[in-house]
């Protein structure tokens, strides 16, 4: 069957089979290999991307549900010019990234903690990434990294971590 | 040179791809591969029974199935393993299954959801047989054997009499005179500690793609290796061939913590690519992987501890059974490891140690983050307390008492010189946790 | 030494919805079920997904949020001939609020209980336990319906719903019928509706002003759990702080989730300052009958839902 959908703000008509998950067209059919299946039934979050603006397991959304939906992924989130998310900088500059295989999945609950929660606190960050698993438990750095993100948003997006630090 | 970095903040080198998500795993290289087969594996329905009857047939006729491989396709296989060559890669006729993650039948086909209606479809017909799955019962007399096939060498270095069908390596030390120890002391603390399984949990659990290129005869194989010429080592010999037609291409890892030390979807890979001659995926679930891949191995840890009535270690005698499960692996090295940990950083005079590891139907366990060390800790360190508290002592006016020095000896005999910190640390730690000089309650 | 002949997949079947277990039932009723050429259903009307449940039966399983269906069907969706997803079904997920009842449909998410401000103030138990559904992910999807339907003992919803005196509508081609949620739940993962029905809506009494509750969660973590136990108690005061009506339920420490009568009669009538809170947690612990599972022992669930009973109504008399 076919299902149209938005992708970072892309339109897109695609052939799916209720056999398949959001998780499995997104990688395959659509080649966006940032977020990652750790574990096929919702407890990881690496997996991880905004459907009609929320946070879901696209491993556990039927792609044909997918119908009339709008996704955004981390590919999703660089600019035109190849620049980075202010929250990609963040993870990047407070050391937040071990494996990286979790980091896709933060980034996305991350990135809509913020659009809700401009200046979130340290436990509201890690309340919103509960549901994202890193097994590298580089938490501390990730919640930093929510933070400086935030930050640097409020006051216009400074990329000089250094000094944020 | 040296100052470029020191000091400063450095970004990890692949840091940006990661957070762009253009970094490349091995799941991510799928779509580089057309005509890409599946592979699923069969594993055992029973920790431990002979395999007597297997028909694959049926597995055959499911539309989309290519091939289905057993151990009777490869006659030239031999076993592999980290240290001990025991592991079968498939189990064959009259061949036994000791755990629930032994390998009976690669199926491989063109799409995944045709694997593993395959798969299900093979039939089996098997012998049970004890299921051991504690390292107590390993040791008796009459448990039954689990890898008779293999020569075990045990030293009885301590008891002559002790069964050792199921031990996969004995270790022992001694240092000084222990039973000199025992005569000086005026307390001696006896207790047992046990450690469960702990499963490594990468969050990117075992995957891989191989390819066959038909010319030069080799097998490309696309997956992580915390060991990679090891790896490349082992399935060389596993398969009869030379390494040099194994090439192991190291995609990005999401992580391993000891797991992915283990041979795993590797050799499958390389047998059914080079048989078939196009690219192979095999993708483990989490399931898959908790079952069939190395865990933390689990320790029964008996402590006998003497100490004089000032609060001085006098003697320490340990004696650990290790939970190695059904295959060595890493477990000749961690139970080692563990042993020469036996009083942690604390200082005593006379030890005696004997370490078993021991084989189970058990999944197999090997390395994880510490390998051996950290469960050991947890014994030496909770007989600590119980000795403070016996003798009323601050548990940690009693650490700092028996810590190590410059020019204190391990229980192997090692000589310590140089970065010894113990006491810095239980200085430092007593001040971050204000915990209060002299207060056993607290 | 015992010969043994099986077939490789030990695997259990789909659990969620006992598809074998239906399967039989189907044609115990001698019932035909027409294999439809769909194999994805997703009807925007209420009235077409009933047309749809009353012609496919199970043949087509019914999908909301996913989250507990995608799971019992991970790696077998092939085997599935037909979904009839409802996430299409606008009416289902409307929230009504009237002076004497509250209606939620079933597709309702928890991340919408959770976060609508109606909701947290005339129904807290039931948004406080929307919170601590899984993570953000989970609520996102997952739906009251769907947790109802699954009727999993450990079902965060459902000690709210019963302490709520929810009713729940159930809908078929031939109409509507309501059961109340004690009626509801027959047994772990069971549940009264029919292979024809499906569930439209959950109706809540408006709790009366100065109504006091309670909801705690207990589980391994913070977050990402499944409930070792869940507790939800609720007490109407009158002006003399007199207790006139009380309602205690408890989840995952019985076969179906349960509410503590003996307890609530101890409570009913009484000054909430006259209460022992002590005695309110060993009527509690007495009541109910749990399993050790892996995600908690007897004693461990009676111990803990005589202490988070006792804590709750201290709680109260402090406030
Ligand atoms: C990682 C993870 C964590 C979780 N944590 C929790 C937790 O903390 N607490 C908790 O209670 N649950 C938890 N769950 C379970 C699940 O999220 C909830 O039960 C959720 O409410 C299910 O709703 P759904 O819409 O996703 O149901 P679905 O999976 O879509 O459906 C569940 C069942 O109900 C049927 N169904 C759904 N809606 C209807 C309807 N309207 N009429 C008839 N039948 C229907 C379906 O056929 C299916 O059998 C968790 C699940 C996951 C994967
Ligand atoms: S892969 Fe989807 S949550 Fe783990
Ligand atoms: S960085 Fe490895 S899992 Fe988070």
């Amino acid at each position: 069957m076919e299902i149209t959908f938005t992708i970072n703000n892309e339109k897109r008509s695609l052939e799916v089979s209720p056999h398949q998950r959001l998780l499995d067209i997104i990688r395959k059919d659509l080649g966006l290999t940032a977020a990652k299946e750790g574990c096929g039934k919702g407890e990881c979050g690496a997996c991880t991307v905004l459907f009609n603006g929320e946070p879901v397991a696209s491993c556990l959304v039927l792609a044909p549900q997918a119908d009339g939906a709008e996704i955004l992924t981390v590919e999703g989130l660089i600019s035109r010019e190849g620049e980075l998310h202010p929250l990609q900088q963040a993870f990047l500059d407070t050391g937040a990234v071990q494996c990286g295989f979790c980091i896709p999945g933060s980034i996305m609950t991350g990135y809509r903690l913020l659009q809700d929660n401009p200046e979130p606190k340290r436990e509201e960050v890690r309340q919103a990434l509960a549901g994202n698993i890193c097994r590298c438990t580089g938490y501390q750095k990730i919640v930093d990294a929510v933070q400086l993100a935030a930050s640097r948003m409020q006051s216009g997006g400074d990329s000089s971590w250094a000094q944020d630090l | 040179m040296g100052t470029r970095f020191v000091g400063k903040k450095v970004n990890k080198v692949d840091a940006r791809q990661k957070v762009t998500g253009e970094a490349k795993y091995t799941e991510d290289l799928v779509n580089d591969f057309a005509d890409l087969l599946h592979i699923r594996v069969l594993r055992a329905p029973h920790p431990h029974a002979y395999l007597r009857e297997i028909n694959v047939e049926p597995a055959r006729e499911v539309a989309g199935v290519v091939e289905v491989f057993t151990a009777a396709d490869f006659p030239e296989l031999t076993e592999f393993g980290l240290i001990i060559k025991d592991q079968p890669v498939l189990v064959g006729i009259d061949q036994k299954m000791r755990y629930l993650g032994d390998a009976l039948a690669l199926v491989v086909a063109e799409t995944d959801a045709a694997a593993l209606r395959g798969r299900d479809r093979i039939e089996l017909e098997i012998e049970e047989l004890e299921v051991v799955d504690n390292p107590l019962r390993s040791m008796e007399q009459d448990c039954i054997q689990i890898h008779e096939d293999h020569e075990i060498e045990v030293t009885h270095y301590l008891d002559p009499e002790m069964c050792c069908d199921n031990i996969l390596s004995d270790n022992y030390l001694d240092k000084a005179d222990v039973k000199k120890g025992f005569a000086e002391a005026d307390l001696i603390v006896e207790r047992e500690y046990q450690t469960q399984f702990v499963e490594q949990l990468p969050l990117q659990v075992e995957k891989g793609i191989a390819d066959y290129d038909e010319e030069s005869e080799e097998i490309i194989i696309w997956a992580a290796s915390q060991w990679l010429h090891d790896t490349q080592a082992d399935i060389a010999q596993a398969m009869g061939v030379t390494k040099d037609k194994i090439r192991i291409k190291q995609p990005v890892i999401g992580g391993a913590f000891g797991k992915k030390e283990d041979i795993s979807v590797h050799i499958h890979l390389a047998l059914a690519a080079r048989e078939l001659k196009r690219p192979v995926q095999l993708i483990y679930n989490r399931e898959e992987s908790m079952i069939a891949q190395s865990k933390r191995h689990p320790q029964i840890i008996r402590h006998k501890t003497g100490v004089s009535s000032e609060g001085k270690l006098t003697a320490w005698q340990t004696e650990m059974i290790m939970d190695t499960g059904a295959y060595a692996s890493s477990g000749p090295a961690v139970v080692r490891n563990a042993m020469f940990h036996c009083t942690g950083p604390y200082q005593a005079p006379n030890v005696r140690a004997a370490c078993y590891a021991v084989y189970t139907n058990n999944t197999y366990c090997g390395a994880m983050r510490g390998f051996g060390a950290t469960q050991m800790a947890f014994a030496y360190d909770s007989q600590m307390d119980v000795i403070a508290r016996e003798l009323g002592m601050d548990p940690a006016d009693f650490r700092m008492r028996n810590a190590y020095q410059p020019g204190s000896t391990t229980p192997g005999g090692e000589k310590l010189e140089l970065g010894v910190n113990v006491r810095e640390t239980i200085a430092e730690a007593r001040r971050l946790s204000s915990w209060r000089e002299g207060d056993n309650n607290a | 030494m015992e010969n043994s002949r099986r077939n490789a997949s030990g695997r259990p079947k789909a659990s969620g919805s006992d598809f074998e277990a239906e399967q039989e039932n189907i044609q115990e009723l001698g019932r035909e079920v027409p294999v439809g050429s769909a194999d994805y259903l997703a009807p925007k009307s209420l009235k077409k997904a009933l047309e749809y449940r009353s012609r496919y039966g199970y043949k087509a399983v019914v999908i909301a949020g996913g989250t507990d269906i995608m799971v019992d069907y991970f790696e077998r969706l092939s085997e599935v001939s037909s979904w009839l997803d409802l996430t299409k079904i606008q009416d289902l997920k409307e929230i009504k609020f009237g002076p004497e009842k509250i209606r939620l449909g079933s597709m309702v998410t928890h991340r919408k209980l959770a976060t609508d401000s109606r909701i947290r103030e005339n129904l807290p138990l039931l948004a406080e336990s929307a919170s601590e559904v899984g993570a953000w992910q989970i609520q996102s999807r997952g739906t009251l319906g769907g947790n109802i339907v699954t009727s999993s003992p450990a079902g965060d919803a459902l000690a709210p719903l019963l302490a709520y005196q929810a009713r729940f509508i159930l809908g078929s081609v031939s109409g509507q019928r309501e059961v109340a949620a004690e009626d509801f739940f027959t047994g772990p993962k069971e549940n009264v509706m029919t292979q024809e029905e499906l569930l439209i809506e959950v109706v809540i009494p408006t709790p009366r002003e100065g109504t006091l509750s309670r909801w705690k969660k207990v589980g391994k973590r913070k977050a990402m759990i499944i409930s070792s136990l869940t507790m939800a108690l609720l007490l109407e005061l009158d002006d003399k702080d007199e207790i006139t009506a009380a309602r205690a339920a408890y989840g995952a420490v019985a076969p179906r989730p349960i509410r503590a009568t003996e307890l609530e009669v101890y409570l009913t009538g009484r000054k909430l300052t006259e209460i022992s809170a002590g005695k309110a947690g060993e009527l509690a612990a007495q009541e109910i009958s749990p399993i050790t599972d892996i995600r908690g022992t007897v004693d461990f669930r009676c111990q803990v839902t005589r202490d988070i009973t006792e804590q709750a109504l201290l709680g109260f008399q402090q406030e």
